[in-house]
């Protein structure tokens, strides 16, 4: 939840939106307009990621890993920042009142971190669908299924935590369309047709300058 | 980005307009540009546009924050029009 919290302060924070004009966002030191609960390095991850993730690149990131950050609570923390940014925007386009924040439940962390994770694709290792191993959930089809989920990159992102993938990927295809709703254009299953949402899904991304 | 431009959707300049509203947090202009995909589309579809703009607001963060590659086969798809509309910039411009 404090992710969470600070994820929204990002929002207002007058550093970020310096940075964000700044030809490079190295150049305009400070600090961060923050909710206060959480270091000042996790800050700094969260704000970035909210507030202009187009341009972090690979350096700043093993930065992190030299800071202290581990690669499985980063992924937690990717998760827990996407998720508020889209519920967030999805109310405001709507013209609803951003949800309270939930009290956190008592519980543990399930620390599962898939065996075939491998590197090579991205920052992070990630388990593509042929290296899973028998100890490991399948991620793309029946964890908890069935889901038939293709594999593709995106998909695989956040996999070394397999419950923070399918938090993600569980929500995003209620916003969106599942993988096998994508590919069919003979249905239309939303008020707005397959060119509409991918209209809309290039201008989101053009407008986070994002590449993928 | 000025929403100019045929993509062969009806309703484009109503939705992208929309789209940049939800981005840039601007009250006045998200709620008139609302008013106007209800207008064109109705309600549902505002909806189902708000619910695609917020998914993919959270979802490029994680593909920005991951490193996430394109594709082979996409990435060689697509590599003509990214040149045109200047994504491979966004290469460049990471810190």
């Amino acid at each position: 939840m404090a992710i969470a919290a600070e994820t929204r302060s990002a929002g207002n924070c007058r550093l970020c939106a310096d940075r964000r004009n700044a030809l490079s966002p190295a150049t305009i030191a400070g600090a961060h307009d923050s909710a206060g609960a959480l270091p000042p390095a996790p800050v700094e991850t969260i704000h970035r990621i909210a507030t202009d993730s187009g341009r972090l690149g690979e350096s700043w990131f093993h930065r992190l890993l030299a800071d202290g950050l581990t690669d499985t609570r980063y992924v937690e923390l990717v998760s827990v920042v996407a998720s508020v940014v889209a519920v967030d925007t999805f109310r405001y386009a709507a013209g609803l009142a951003p949800w309270d924040l939930p009290v956190p439940q008592p519980g543990a962390p399930t620390f599962r971190r898939p065996v075939g994770a491998k590197r090579g694709l991205g920052w992070l290792a990630t388990m593509a669908p042929e290296d899973r191993t028998r100890d490991d959930p399948d991620l793309y089809g029946d964890e908890p299924g069935p889901r038939r989920r293709t594999g593709a990159n995106i998909h695989r992102a956040l996999s070394l935590v397999p419950d923070a993938m399918l938090h993600w990927w569980d929500m995003f295809e209620v916003m969106y369309q599942t993988s096998a709703q994508m590919r069919d254009f003979s249905r239309e299953p939303r008020a707005v047709t397959h060119a509409e949402m991918e209209m809309l899904a290039a201008r989101v991304a053009a407008l986070n300058r994002c590449e993928y | 980005m000025d929403g100019s431009g045929d993509v062969g959707v009806s309703a484009a300049a109503d939705l992208l307009a929309f789209a940049d509203a939800a981005l840039q947090r601007d009250n006045e202009t998200v709620s008139k540009s609302r008013r106007a995909v209800v207008t064109v589309l109705g309600e549902a579809a505002m909806l189902d546009a708000a619910a695609v703009i917020g998914g993919f607001d959270g979802i490029t963060r994680i593909a920005d924050a991951t490193g996430i590659p394109l594709e082979p086969a996409k990435a060689e798809q697509t590599a003509g029009f990214r040149i045109t509309l200047g994504i491979d910039r966004f290469q460049r411009e990471k810190t």
